[in-house]
């Protein structure tokens, strides 16, 4: 297990006020939080400043945590030493930065570090309404979770098989990971951001309550070839210059498999688009468009042979592109 | 030795929300884990658009959802006030629409 250093993590001094930990945390919070930040690693980052957070911001698990002293190094190897908490005592189990339906997952998802000193944080069963369970009947709790899924599926619908990874909790209060795998069917015409709502698929009813709903949030695996806005699509098809100058004919693949012959015509200008409507993503009101998007690949000039072609071209032209620039 | 057994896969139908579903304040309450007096304040601020003339009436579709799961986020997460949130949806919303253009003009 890795050391983790929670000033560090937070950018603050060992001594920093509780006001200092409290203001570094809210300024780190906005810039990585992942409804706001789109980058790869801020939803990582994220979760590493919420969980310094929790155990800054809490007096008890502070004075514990500083008992380790300033010689440990962020990402050392690390072994609590045994009883290290003795005489400690913490208010509360549960962990600040919970955070319903990032990371595939669940809640809970401290690192290993974290679970080893303070234990594992409460599977919140009655979320963020707070509800009372005794005696009552109650609805099991709605999950959220994220899924990729290929931009084909979109085109054709699927079935897959996805696995979820939950913590659930025994009756003594033990919260494990269990892996949970489901058979969904992927309708046709779905776009990322979308929420497939699963009824009864959530967690376990309270008392004569009926099961949860789960929703899974789809996102596409990144595509080499395609670029994907909302419905549309956009791929860019290469042309040499003397296609895009005498036009051509060129195989355009789709996303849903097949592949379209697309004329070319004279004169093709780089960057303008062309569109093959209703080519997008099949979408239960309009489908969306498939946007071509030309761009043009000079061939490198390296035998004679290939130099003297670009001097004939030379010759053969009065062109100079820079006229505008008045030079 | 053990006996092959034939397991029979039941694809699980999943209706989706943006389209299909119309859901009541309860149903958004419970599934965006947010107590339904802040709905009602994101819907007076214009966080949330339902159609109908009273929360009991009141049916949230399209991106409601993914609305309320984020300005729910931004509630637990930044401490935001509802008029913080509202700003901060407007913002986000512009943000999304700068890169899909972005995307487009690649």
């Amino acid at each position: 297990m890795k050391f983790r250093d929670y000033y560090e993590a937070l950018g603050v001094a060992r001594g920093a006020s509780e006001t200092e930990i409290k203001a570094a945390y809210r300024k780190l919070a906005r810039k990585y939080h992942p409804d706001v930040n789109k980058e790869a690693g801020a939803e990582e980052q994220f979760k590493e400043i919420g969980e310094a957070y929790a155990v800054l911001k809490d007096t008890e698990k502070r004075a514990a945590y500083d008992r380790f002293g300033a010689n440990w190094k962020n990402g050392q190897d690390f072994t609590p030493p045994p009883n290290w908490n003795e005489g400690f005592e913490y208010a509360d189990n549960s962990f600040g930065g919970g955070h319903p339906g990032y990371g595939g997952g669940f809640e809970g998802d401290q690192s290993e570090f974290f679970e080893s000193l303070f234990g594992r944080g409460k599977h919140r069963q009655g979320g963020r309404g707070g509800q009372s369970r005794q005696g009552m009947n109650f609805k099991g709790q709605d999950h959220h979770a994220k899924i990729l899924i290929d931009l084909a599926d979109a085109y054709n619908g699927a079935k897959r098989t996805i696995s979820l990874h939950m913590p659930t909790q025994d009756a003594t209060g033990h919260v494990s990971t269990q892996e949970r795998k489901l058979d969904v069917s992927i309708p046709k015409g779905i776009k990322a951001g979308q929420n497939l709502r699963l009824s009864g698929q959530g967690g376990p009813g309270i008392g004569e309550g009926p099961a949860g709903d789960l929703y899974l949030e789809i996102d596409f695996h990144p595509n080499p070839i395609y670029r994907i806005d909302g419905k549309d699509i956009f791929i860019d098809i290469p042309l040499a210059p003397w296609e895009a100058a005498l036009g051509t004919t060129v195989n355009v693949p789709t996303p849903a498999g097949s592949t379209l012959e697309l004329k070319i015509p004279a004169g093709t200008i780089a960057g303008r688009k062309m569109r093959l409507k209703g080519k997008g993503i099949p979408t239960s009101a309009e489908a969306g468009d498939l946007y071509v998007v030309p761009t043009i690949v000079l061939p490198p000039a390296n035998t004679d042979t290939q130099k003297e072609a670009y001097q004939n071209f030379e010759k053969a032209f009065d062109f100079n592109p820079r006229t505008h620039l008045k030079g | 030795m053990m006996a092959m057994t034939n397991i029979k896969t039941t694809w699980i139908e999943a209706s989706v929300v943006e389209n299909e579903v119309h859901m009541s304040i309860v149903e958004l309450s419970h599934a965006s884990r947010t107590p339904q007096e802040l709905i009602m304040s994101w819907v007076s601020e214009g966080v949330l658009s339902p159609v109908g003339s009273s929360p009991q009436d009141w049916r949230f579709s399209g991106d409601s959802l993914k609305r309320a799961k984020t300005a729910a986020h931004l509630t637990h997460d930044l401490e935001l006030n509802v008029s913080g949130v509202a700003l901060a949806l407007d913002l986000l919303d512009e943000i999304a629409q700068l890169r899909a253009r972005l995307q487009r003009e690649l």
